[in-house]
């Protein structure tokens, strides 16, 4: 039982090497790409999805198309074979979390995923365990945000607002929810 | 099926004694496997791949289904269905609100079908002889110069068989092979359908039409051996219209002459027990006693027995109230004399043209012959060359007097288009694997005549062919596109700029508007009625011997199903047998041959024999055995094979639904008979399962929702959280026939596995939703009713108090939760329930699942292991979605959820919503006054409300016992 509480059993902070060295630190930092942009699904699905290998392509086409580094990209294109990333953060099967309904109430990315912008290999910072999820799930106020930053990274609520959870909260129809059907059917 | 018995506790051999095992190996081996078990528990978190699409389709939105509309043909006629897709992977049939052979309701076969698709027996690759071949080769034997070489220039030596087909794309295609081929000889079949409905036609009506009806403007129906509700291509359309019918008052009247109860008897309210020549001699009767007198005063007293003229005089009665507002219809496999005397007595009663009326059929016809097995098995005779049969299994399903698989294999060159390489791949040189209807570009009609297209779902699994494009290959136009034949034709009759408008808004709703066939209202040649009234000659004495009844499966069809798991382990609605087929017979026949259920009986009819155990019905008719078709299959199809025995041994192609002079033997054997519910009766508890009137004349006590005494102030619902809903469902009794539909659905929606004929016999089936039947009166002539029974979702729930580990726990909108991660399996949810609906995991019955079955699988619902119990949830998965979707469109009441069963339901029966939105249906039911819970008495206070049948209001005699 000591085994499975240790953050190394639960797969924490360990990087994931990823067959294409995508560095969010770029994309999601000085680009300024928003999350969303490849990560479509996040607001109106379930999953938060994947980027096609074309939309790689779309943008990359004029820039380092030729590069080493977005090799499997081209072979993927080339072969008509989907690239093999690896999962970074998962659910056990029994889990069934919806990104969509988290996003419209304001719960950010960073939230749940950390600083990515700041991450050369993402890595899963929070434990995923069921306690970290129905904290947030019992008291979800101080976890929200403006909708508007949502994929901000580094958001700080403005100085004397100790009453915005509250307010969000009220605004975006939130509430604790604890029933073990919220997530497990 | 060796699939699902392999599902035993422990290895074999290991309950022997140890001879060589001494003690010391025993205890290393078992150390051992304790420090591996050790191991595994610490191993992280498995590392897993995701991959993204290539370019993804513009319509997709990963996580999100899809939801298309296509149709499903069964004998020719279609249904409409909305069929669900997760990425690319077709996973739930809904029925299509905008179809009218479904209405939005959907039945076994349909829902069902999705797993055929993915039935990993299925044929993957085209063979000739014994070698694996390709599809251009294919077709190229197919192509005029290869075949013409060998047909003759006019095909004279070239037999098609199709299954009955109203596809007008089929009709084009057969129309060039025609041309190409004049002499080619052109047969449809389908093993349950009798064209004995159209040539009465023919005969009275002066034309080949098929007879439709409109049962919601009908207040008295007589149905001689017709089960409307729930089998034949119309049937869901019939449902509904039956169910709204039903709910208004007076209620329609039903009666029912047949021989074995079905499904649509149960709703009867007053049915008799007859054989075949019975109903012939009834249906003549009744005739008599409609018409004036002196009509058929010439032709004699057709001989009634007691309760034969009572019921006559019953029926003749009601028919008598409701002139013009009746039905009168004859079932698929009576004679002709049958459906004769039905299409006069609605003429003689006034309701052609208001309940009844006629229109052409909307099968293709080539000649009167083109339905007749043994003219098909006679033209193989004649200078057959080669034949394509295209998805049809005739060396199975054909009477065995004709000797199907001798003539078929006599062919040179036979070519056998099926799905699988069952008994007809066997006889032919080719065999070519069929596309599903999911993975098929096609159109079909329904038994209205309205059109609707066939669109697939997903590309073929494996190399296999449609019909239209074997015919394509045939026709001489090589690899067809059917996508293109179709859009072309469709241009031909679509002229203008608004053609693709009119073809998207065709394939969007599933249906083309207003192209139902036109109504006609002939009038009956009298002569020719009489003429049939006059064939069934006033017999004095039933035939000798015992009469033999063939009667479909309500499962497997005529034995296309057969391969399918959820269809065998669907118990039969009155049986609730699984997994076998069997003879019906009379307590009465059981008595005086000392038969009981479960004894294998020799029935001999002519030269032909047959072993099947015998199943003891009460209700049947005295004197006559039913067999049930459909099973006793010896293809390759290895879940089907060796499954009941072969019906189809003692048919013959004279008449293939019925025999006389049979002789019934007891062999000795026995034949363990997995039957899900072997007691018929409530044993006297009517009053607290049904909900009807005590014996003792009190008033109905169940009537206002009773409290029980409790010391606890009833928990107020919570408005926190989820509790701004209190989900409730109500189920009709009046409504339900327990054709079984929401069984399929919920097993389809909710990932529930099949555990096999020896799983059932131990009591282990797995389905939430189950069909209790009950029999009430005497052995002879019961009253049916049937109760769908589902976790009850009680307020108080008994299961919920003795979880050790809160595995099981009420959530705020008053769901009884089932969470499977917290279960240890100790059962006692399960002894402590009342109704019994839980289930427990006692394998894991979804390891062995292929590849391709595993695709069939709701990603919404988790996949649930071994040594855990389950139930049903309320479709939780659906309530969560629709208050996900809810809030994400900012809408103010959490939009209306179905229940697969609900959404599945062909009356109507089940209605599912909050009990806090005042104006819902369900709060309305709730408090009906027919409203009532099953056990009531236990105070468990179930969210599951009952309305108990309103023609019940005479109490049961004797509690039920006889």
């Amino acid at each position: 039982m000591l085994w499975v509480r240790t953050s190394w059993a639960r797969g924490e902070s360990s990087p994931v090497v990823q067959p294409i060295a995508f560095d969010h630190r770029l994309h999601a930092g000085p680009f300024r790409i928003d999350c969303r942009y490849c990560h479509s699904g996040a607001d109106r699905s379930e999953w938060a999805g994947l980027p096609s290998t074309q939309q790689c392509v779309s943008c990359h086409t004029p820039l380092w198309m030729s590069s080493s580094m977005l090799a499997p990209v081209r072979s993927s294109v080339q072969t008509r074979r989907p690239i093999h990333w690896r999962r970074v953060t998962q659910l056990p099967d029994f889990v069934y979390f919806d990104h969509a309904i988290h996003v419209n109430k304001g719960v950010g990315c960073e939230t749940c995923h950390g600083r990515v912008d700041q991450m050369a290999q993402v890595r899963q910072v929070a434990p995923l365990t069921m306690t970290w999820c129905v904290e947030c799930h019992r008291n979800p106020t101080p976890n929200l945000r403006p909708v508007e930053a949502v994929t901000a990274m580094g958001w700080a609520p403005p100085a004397r607002s100790d009453s915005l959870g509250a307010e969000l909260a009220a605004r975006y129809h939130v509430r604790p929810l604890v029933n073990c059907s919220t997530c497990h059917r | 099926m060796p699939k699902y018995d392999r599902w035993l506790e422990f290895p074999e051999g290991v309950a022997s004694e140890p001879d060589a095992l001494s003690r010391r190996d025993f205890v290393s081996l078992v150390g051992a496997s304790i420090a591996l078990a050790g191991l595994t528990g610490c191993v992280r978190k498995p590392d897993r791949e995701i991959l993204s699409y290539i370019d993804t389709p513009p319509e997709v939105v990963p996580g999100q289904p899809l939801h298309y509309a296509t149709s499903m043909t069964i004998d020719g006629y279609a249904t409409g269905l909305i069929v669900e897709s997760h990425e690319g992977r077709p996973t739930k049939i809904e029925g299509n609100p905008d179809h009218p052979a479904s209405l939005g309701a959907s039945g076994i076969l349909e829902q069902a079908s999705v797993l055929q698709l993915y039935d990993p027996h299925r044929a993957k690759a085209p063979r000739a002889g014994r070698t694996t071949t390709t599809l251009d080769a294919v077709r190229a034997a197919l192509a005029p110069p290869a075949l013409t070489r060998r047909v003759g220039a006019r095909g004279a030596g070239l037999r098609l068989l199709l299954e009955p087909t109203s596809s007008p794309l089929i009709a084009s295609l057969l129309n060039e092979v025609r041309t190409r081929y004049p002499d080619a000889a052109i047969f449809y079949l389908a093993a349950l359908e009798s064209p004995s409905s159209i040539i009465a036609a023919r005969s009275t009506l002066g034309a080949p039409l098929a007879p439709q009806y409109d049962f919601s403007q009908a207040d008295a129906i007589v149905s001689l051996d017709a089960d409307f509700l729930t089998s034949g291509p119309f049937h869901l359309r019939h449902a509904a219209d039956f169910g709204a019918r039903r709910r208004r008052s007076p209620a329609a009247q039903l009666y029912m002459a047949e021989t074995a109860p079905s499904p649509t008897s149960t709703l009867a309210d007053r049915r008799i027990a007859l054989s075949p020549s019975g109903i012939a001699r009834i249906a003549a009767a009744l005739l008599d006693a409609v018409q004036s007198p002196n009509a058929t005063a010439s032709l004699g007293e057709v001989p009634l027995s007691e309760p034969e003229r009572a019921w006559v005089a019953a029926v003749e009665r009601t028919l008598g109230v409701h002139r013009g507002r009746s039905i009168v219809l004859a079932g698929p496999r009576q004679p002709q004399e049958v459906h004769a005397i039905a299409y006069a007595l609605n003429d003689a009663l006034g309701n052609v043209g208001h309940t009844t009326w006629y229109s052409p059929p909307a099968v293709l016809d080539a000649g009167e012959q083109s339905h007749d097995p043994a003219a098909f098995a006679a033209s193989l005779e004649q200078g057959a060359d080669t034949l394509l049969i295209c998805d049809v299994n005739v060396c199975y399903a054909a009477p065995a007097d004709l000797d199907m698989a001798r003539h078929v294999s006599a062919v040179p060159n036979g070519m056998y288009l099926g799905a699988y390489e069952d008994e007809t791949a066997r006889t032919t040189a080719w065999h070519v694997p069929a596309s599903h209807y999911l993975e098929s570009w096609g159109d079909a009609r329904a038994y209205d005549g309205t059109l609707s297209l066939v669109q697939p779902l997903i590309a073929p699994l494996y190399q296999s062919l449609s019909v239209a494009e074997l015919l394509g290959a045939l026709a001489g136009l090589g690899t067809v596109n059917v996508h293109d034949l179709l859009t072309k034709e469709w241009g031909h009759q679509h002229a203008g700029a608004d053609a693709a408008t009119a073809w998207n808004d065709a394939l969007r709703r599933g249906v083309v508007t207003d192209s139902s066939s036109q109504r006609s209202t002939p009038a009956v040649n009298r002569p020719a009625a009489l003429d049939a009234r006059r064939s069934i000659a006033p017999q004095t004495a039933a035939p000798n011997g015992i009469e033999v009844v063939f009667a479909p499966s309500h499962g497997v069809h005529d034995g296309r199903f057969a391969n399918n798991p959820w269809l065998q382990e669907l118990p039969d609605p009155i049986t609730k047998l699984t997994w076998d087929n069997a003879a019906l017979v009379a307590p009465a026949l059981a008595a005086t041959h000392d038969i009981q259920t479960g004894r294998v009986v020799r029935l001999a009819v002519g030269p032909a024999s047959l072993d099947i155990p015998a199943l003891v019905v009460p209700g049947h008719a005295a004197d006559v055995v039913t067999l049930i078709m459909g099973y006793g299959r010896d293809g390759a199809e290895s879940t089907a094979r060796g499954v009941g025995v072969d019906a189809n041994r003692l048919r013959t192609g004279r008449a293939p639904f019925a025999a006389s002079g049979a002789r019934l033997v007891r062999t000795g054997d026995h034949h363990a008979l997995a039957i899900t519910q072997s007691h018929w009766t409530t044993e006297g508890r009517a009053p607290s399962i049904l909900g009807q009137a005590p014996a003792n004349g009190e008033t109905h006590a169940t009537t206002k929702r009773r409290r029980p005494l409790t010391l606890y102030e009833p928990k107020a619902p919570s408005s926190t959280g989820f509790g701004a809903d209190q989900w409730a469902m109500t189920i009709d009794l009046d409504l339900c026939t327990g054709c079984s539909a929401c069984v399929v659905a919920c097993q389809a929606e909710n990932n529930i596995p099949v555990v096999g004929k020896q799983g059932v016999l131990e009591s282990r089936e797995m389905h939430w939703l189950r069909i209790d039947r009950y029999v009430d009166g005497n052995e002879s002539a019961p009253r049916f009713e049937t109760q769908p029974m589902l976790c009850q979702h009680c307020e108080k729930a008994p299961c919920e108090y003795v979880c050790p580990v809160n595995a099981t726990v009420h959530s705020d909108d008053g769901l009884n939760e089932m969470v499977y991660n917290r279960c240890v399996g100790t059962r006692f949810c399960s002894n402590n329930c009342p109704y019994k609906v839980r289930r427990f995991n006692w394998f894991d019955y979804n390891d062995e699942l292929a590849e391709t079955e595993r695709m069939a699988k709701n990603p919404s619902v988790t996949v649930r292991e071994r040594g855990v119990m389950e139930k049903c949830t309320f479709c939780v998965q659906r309530i969560r979605r629709a208050q996900i979707d809810s809030e994400l469109a900012h809408e103010p009441h959490v939009r209306s959820v179905m229940t697969a069963c609900q959404q599945s339901c062909p009356t109507r029966a089940i209605v599912f919503g909050s009990l806090t939105q005042p104006e819902s249906e369900v709060v309305r039911l709730t408090n009906d006054s027919r409203a009532f819970s099953a056990l009531e008495e236990l105070g468990t206070v179930p969210r599951v409300r009952y309305l108990r049948r309103s023609s019940d209001s005479s109490p049961a005699t004797d509690g039920g016992r006889s």
